[in-house]
């Protein structure tokens, strides 16, 4: 006895006579691996296209400014919260480790900024909104994708690119920009206190900027745009992608959370090991 | 039999329209309590259905198949760049002492503790967590758990306590995985960065500065993630109201309720366990 209400509505919608061909290991194998690649071409579509759009299309800062307003301020009290629960837990962590080795912590502050400032300020606000946002992005755009508004668009001559895609993705890589901004400030304030209280370490000693350099701000900002970019652009592909009614924007919505993240955890790796690679540690 | 789809705290009507300030604080701060009571009450029941062995054993291993192996390959996929990354950030550390046999320490300890655990929970309730939204979300909406009951099928025994457990025990093995995966990861991006041979950081691993300790303390953490996710997940999916757009919006509310509840377990875990 089955529940999966998939398969009855499929036939109901699209009556196949001819069943599917039986795929061994290795044909699945390939499916998913030119699923994937499909999948990346019309990512990258999206985004040449939103650049297009982006200089040459319709001018609208209403559109932009709401989604300015859906993507940053609705997520501000979650991300910040998040990220001041990790300040916290990073120095606290971070401080009885470092005990192990070295007993003086008065560089701990200096550390977790840049550490902050390089990677994880700007890496975990963006998985916080690959799921918060992306989600979003992608119930949305796949519920209309169903529903067939997006062919409804298309047949007015409107490119849901533009109409739909543009705003998004200039709102998130601005937003997350700032959201990384604010919620990293969020974190050192709420280490600031945790080394205060655990450790005793005074906040006069707990800021220091020395170990910040141009390098770290540039990886920094690189990520926070990369993110910014790349969530809105993958949730998107994902909801237009979205087929057979509620069903299919769930599925939807679970491929943008998890390829966005997975995208932000790539991105990540890229660009930290770019950065490494060509500018080694920026304090030596 | 308990209740199945408690009722939403959500206010309707003249209250929705009231738009002080302060009454959308009351309102959310309401709405949150009753969301943490609901997915208590929910855990309660599973526990005493857990108690009294109403468990459907075939659909479990379905569900395991489903949820835990079907997730391996983007586990490791997370795990092997979480090992670059925390390569990359332990280096300038590393180097600035000027051990690097110590590079094993420093990226093993946050991927042990922290990175490995978190990650691969936030994997796991994206792609797991959400999934299992949807389909529990669209059998309520169509009322397919109804006609289990009309059917004198335990909804709970047949159809949520298999995914509750399914979705705890991929999260446990998961971790374990991701963490393995995640060690070599980050060895075999340390010789290729830093010029650190892949020995050299396991041994660095090993030289009694990680303890059992450190693995049992990521383990535990991802035991009551997993715990967190299946709950709110399940909470989520049958209590969907609203037809179509309505699993929408539980799926969202799930990926958020998961990730929320993630965060804020892992600071208090991080002091309890040691």
């Amino acid at each position: 006895m089955t529940f999966d209400p998939g398969p009855d509505e499929a036939s109901e919608r699209e009556p196949s006579l001819v069943p599917p061909p039986r795929r061994g290991q290795l044909g699945r194998l390939g499916e998913a691996a030119i699923a994937a690649i499909s999948a990346a071409r019309d990512t990258y579509g999206l985004f040449v296209r939103s650049l297009y759009y982006t200089v040459r299309g319709r001018r609208e800062p209403g559109a932009v400014m709401r989604q300015m307003y859906e993507i940053g301020n609705r997520s501000l009290v979650f991300v910040c919260i998040v990220m001041g629960f990790i300040g916290m837990i990073l120095v606290y962590q971070g401080g009885l480790q470092t005990k192990r080795v070295v007993p003086d912590l008065s560089q701990l502050g200096a550390t977790f900024l840049e550490v902050l400032v390089r990677d994880l300020g700007a890496s975990i606000c963006a998985l916080m909104l690959a799921t918060r946002v992306g989600a979003g992005i992608a119930a949305e755009l796949g519920s209309m994708a169903v529903t067939e508004q997006i062919d409804a668009l298309r047949l007015c001559a409107a490119d849901p690119v533009d109409y739909l895609v543009k705003p998004r993705f200039l709102a998130s890589v601005v937003m997350v920009l700032v959201l990384t901004v604010v919620s990293s400030t969020t974190a050192y304030a709420t280490g600031m206190f945790g080394a205060q209280v655990f450790f005793g370490i005074n906040p006069r000693t707990f800021v220091n900027f020395a170990l910040i350099d141009a390098v770290d701000v540039a990886t920094g900002l690189t990520k926070c745009i990369a993110y910014g970019a790349a969530i809105p652009l993958i949730s998107a592909q994902a909801g237009f992608a979205a087929t057979r009614g509620s069903e299919g924007v769930g599925t939807a919505t679970t491929h943008a959370v998890v390829r966005s993240s997975l995208a932000v955890i790539a991105l990540d790796f890229l660009i930290s090991g770019a950065f490494w690679v060509a500018f080694g540690d920026g304090s030596q | 039999m308990p209740d199945l789809a408690p009722t939403g705290l959500a206010p309707t009507g003249a209250a929705r329209r009231a738009s002080s300030p302060l009454a959308a604080v009351g309102r959310s701060v309401a709405s949150l309590v009753g969301l943490v009571g609901q997915i208590a009450l929910l855990g309660r029941q599973m526990l005493s259905a857990l108690r009294h062995g109403q468990l459907d054993r075939t659909e479990l291993v379905r569900q395991l198949y489903k949820m835990g192996w079907q997730s391996l390959p983007i586990v490791a996929a997370t795990a092997l760049f979480t090992g670059g990354i925390m390569v990359i950030q332990a280096a300038p550390i590393v180097q600035r002492y000027g051990a690097h046999g110590l590079l094993g320490w420093g990226a093993g300890f946050g991927t042990l503790r922290e990175i490995g655990p978190l990650l691969t929970a936030l994997m796991i309730s994206g792609r797991v967590g959400a999934n299992n939204t949807a389909e529990l979300g669209t059998m309520a909406v169509t009322e397919q758990i109804d006609g289990l009951r009309a059917l004198a099928i335990d909804p709970f025994g047949y159809l949520i306590l298999p995914r509750f457990l399914a979705i705890i025990v991929s999260a446990f093995f998961a971790t374990v995985f991701a963490d393995a995966l995640a060690l070599v990861g980050a060895a075999y991006s340390g010789s290729w960065l830093l010029g650190v041979e892949p020995e050299l950081f396991y041994s660095g691993l090993t030289s009694g500065l990680l303890g059992f300790s450190d693995v049992a303390h990521g383990l535990i953490k991802s035991l009551v993630f997993g715990w967190l996710i299946a709950l709110s997940s399940c909470h989520h999916g049958i209590s969907t109201q609203g037809g179509a757009p309505g699993v929408g919006r539980s799926v969202n509310a799930t990926v958020v309720t998961s990730a929320a509840a993630i965060f804020g377990a892992d600071y208090l875990l991080s002091f309890v366990i040691r």
